[in-house]
């Protein structure tokens, strides 16, 4: 219809030489508009034209586009199976326990009844759970203490073990041990069958009053006892073992760690120290100039690794608490809601370090 | 000493001043240091596996004897028989095998397939979903346990079975009831959402970004498809990263344990024995001072299999863990 109209505008145009300048160029910018309109149709039909405007038969089959779109097609067709995987295994079972988390929820044998209950959970834990509360800001207070020094102790160790010297392949070896051997039920159970008797528990004792009150058993790395003869304050004895503690703790907890930052260091070219050593620079300002910068990346992995690990490891205060419920008591409506707090405000931290650390630091060292 | 030290450095340079004496003295210091620093290190990492040995060989007379710290003076096996037993090693230990063994080899594999797709081909909506593999690894298994549980127990994909079941109007609704069964562990590892699957995927995806596109874009000219140069190119030349993962695969999956606790109830793998151990020896009347011995015994028991295998293949994995370049 309208470029019928569009013609007729032009023959007037021509028709009579007396109509403005004005009036030809709109004529010719309604045809240029009724071209593009045109031409978008084409494309919509993806049909392909020559210059002529001519069909161009070969470019129409269905499969000649192009090895770019060809090659995303095969990439789907890779993490195809791990997008099945995970819709099954992970984003169905998060849903499910989100939904359980704002239900009551029993179990009987064979099966399973959840009734809405709105926030009645939540409400619950925050409430009436004195227990939730407290396990919670102890265990975010954890996470603050202990992750920038678990960050800081194994870049520490990492140097050193990165230098070149006899035994350092030995060494090497000897700190991966922690991650055979910690991840597992074994530390549980080993600080759990000699509490308040033998040697380990005084070395990872979970608070300090464990570690003052198993003081004067006899075998093995005795500290409190050791602490106790020298005649200080009870209190001033408490805290040094308990930073006792804390040194074996985190130490077991830098086995990864450690090795990331060897793989992160590994990665710095060599030439650079070369050339900062040509220019005469100390050691300190090696660390600060070269090293710091260039494994930006991997102390950020490291952070997020050690979070992740503090939070899902089985002597979280809060996991504890939500473990024993789902499995002594079969309360998992509110273990779910547990979680989930514990969860959200976790990944909460975690987003913020990322951001914060990338925006601050990264930015800064490129 | 100084002597030693004398011939020493003269071997070392000839043309010796003092000056040189002096930074070969401070280097010499600096080693001793960090020879001390490690080694003491090495004894806080190291001394629970020690205290495990001497603990397990001990005898009841010797842990009532104050005298006795570290070397028993009646040494005896008998420890290591009873946790033998309780842990029901033999059995366990292949159910172990046949569960984490298989599933962490699944892993390897499927965690490999998945990142190459993410680390060499462009389509819409990667980096979301590779947001969402980092996601993964974020969320604690404890949430997931649950209805992980459910899903097994009443296993159902897409629906289908349900829909027989309604079909049929069946009065007693037919079930795939796969707790029990080690599927509950080979399912989630054969489609890559397996244990620790995200940080996997992760280190993979790191690596095969660093290798060159040149290899794999000359047998894509020779005729090879994407799959085909994935198992003839990809997988060969990167020897490295897959010994990282699958020795990362094998101890986690060995020391699985919150998952397993809740998916057997009957074939239970060597962590739940393990940390039922404790209440196993109670019954027993090993109580207080007479369980560490025994726990020592069933704990080295547990993690003497990964033991050896890490002593036997630690050079290797550390060298390949310098050449991975796992960096964010």
């Amino acid at each position: 219809m309208k470029k019928d109209k569009n013609t007729e505008t032009i023959t007037i145009a021509e028709g009579s030489s007396a109509t403005s300048v004005k009036d030809i160029i709109k004529a010719e910018k309604a045809e240029l508009r009724a071209k593009k309109r045109e031409e978008r149709l084409k494309k919509k039909q993806k049909i392909a034209y020559d210059h002529r405007g001519n069909i161009i038969p070969d470019l129409n089959k269905k499969h000649v586009k192009g090895i770019e779109s060809k090659k995303s097609m095969y990439g789907r067709m890779f993490i195809l199976p791990w997008c099945i995987g995970m819709l099954l295994f992970f984003i169905v079972p998060l849903f499910e326990s989100l939904w359980y988390s704002f239900c009551y929820v029993e179990v009987a044998p064979g099966e399973m009844y959840s009734v809405f209950e709105g926030i009645e959970n939540y409400r619950f834990i925050f409430e009436e759970d004195m227990d939730f509360v407290n396990n919670l800001t102890k265990s975010i207070s954890s996470f603050f203490t202990s992750m920038p020094i678990i960050v800081i102790v194994s870049l520490i160790l990492a140097l050193v073990l990165n230098g070149n010297f006899k035994g350092r392949t030995f060494f090497r070896g000897v700190f991966f041990v922690p991650v055979i051997v910690a991840t597992g039920v074994v530390m549980t159970l080993l600080t759990r069958s000699y509490g308040g008797y033998g040697a380990i528990v005084q070395l990872s004792a979970k608070s300090a009053e464990d570690a003052y009150s198993a003081a004067g058993t006899t075998s093995g790395m005795d500290f409190s006892a050791l602490l106790n003869q020298l005649n200080l304050p009870e209190d001033l004895t408490a805290q040094l073992s308990k930073m006792i503690t804390d040194i074996f703790n985190t130490i077991w907890t830098c086995g990864i760690p450690v090795v990331l930052y060897i793989a992160g260091l590994q990665t710095i070219p060599a030439q650079l120290y070369e050339a900062s050593k040509v220019e005469g620079a100390t050691t300190w300002e090696e660390f600060w100039y070269i090293t710091l910068p260039m494994i930006g990346q991997t102390i950020l992995l490291v952070i997020v690794f050690t979070l992740i690990e503090l939070l899902t490891q089985s002597n979280s205060l809060v996991i504890n608490q939500a473990y024993t419920q789902m499995i002594d008591n079969a309360n998992y409506y509110h273990s779910a809601a547990m979680l989930w707090v514990f969860f959200a405000i976790v990944g909460t931290i975690i987003g913020l370090i990322i951001l914060i650390y990338s925006k601050l630091c990264l930015k800064r060292w490129e | 000493m100084t002597s030693f030290l004398k011939t020493k450095v003269k071997d070392k340079f000839p043309d010796l001043n003092r000056h040189k004496l002096k930074d070969y003295i401070g280097k010499w210091i600096l080693s001793a240091f960090r020879l001390v620093f490690l080694i003491s290190i090495s004894y806080i990492i190291l001394y629970p596996l020690f205290a495990m040995f001497s603990f397990s060989i001990m005898s009841k007379s010797d842990i009532m004897d104050t005298s006795v710290t570290w070397i028993t003076k009646s040494p005896t096996f008998e420890n290591f028989k009873i946790a033998w037993e309780a842990l029901d090693y033999p059995t366990s230990l292949l159910n172990t095998l046949l569960i984490g063994g298989i599933s962490a080899l699944l892993e390897i594999f499927s965690c490999a397939v998945a990142a190459y797709g993410f680390s060499r081909f462009q389509f819409k909506g990667r980096g979301l979903l590779f947001a969402l593999v980092l996601f993964t690894a974020i969320v604690p298994v404890q949430i997931l346990v649950i209805p992980l549980f459910l899903n097994f127990r009443y296993f159902d994909v897409l629906g289908i079975i349900g829909l027989i079941n309604t079909i049929t109007q069946n009065p007693d609704p037919v079930y795939l009831d796969l707790i029990d069964t080690p599927f509950t562990f080979w399912l989630p590892s054969l489609f890559g959402v397996g244990l620790r699957s995200g940080l996997f995927i992760f280190i993979y995806r790191q690596f095969f970004m660093g290798l060159p596109k040149e290899l794999e874009e000359a047998s894509w000219i020779d005729g090879c498809g994407p799959f085909m140069t994935f198992v003839r190119v990809v997988i060969p030349s990167s020897g490295v990263v897959f010994l990282t993962v699958s020795i990362f695969a094998i101890i986690w999956h060995w020391n699985e344990y919150y998952q397993s606790v809740i998916f057997f109830t009957n074939t239970f793998p060597l962590s739940v024995r393990l940390s039922n151990a404790l209440t196993i020896f109670e019954t027993l009347g090993y109580r207080n001072e007479g369980a560490p011995p025994l726990v020592s015994a069933a704990c080295l028991l547990f993690i003497l299999p990964v033991l050896i295998m890490y002593l036997f293949m630690q050079k290797k994995f550390i060298q390949s863990i310098d050449r991975v370049g796992i960096v964010g």
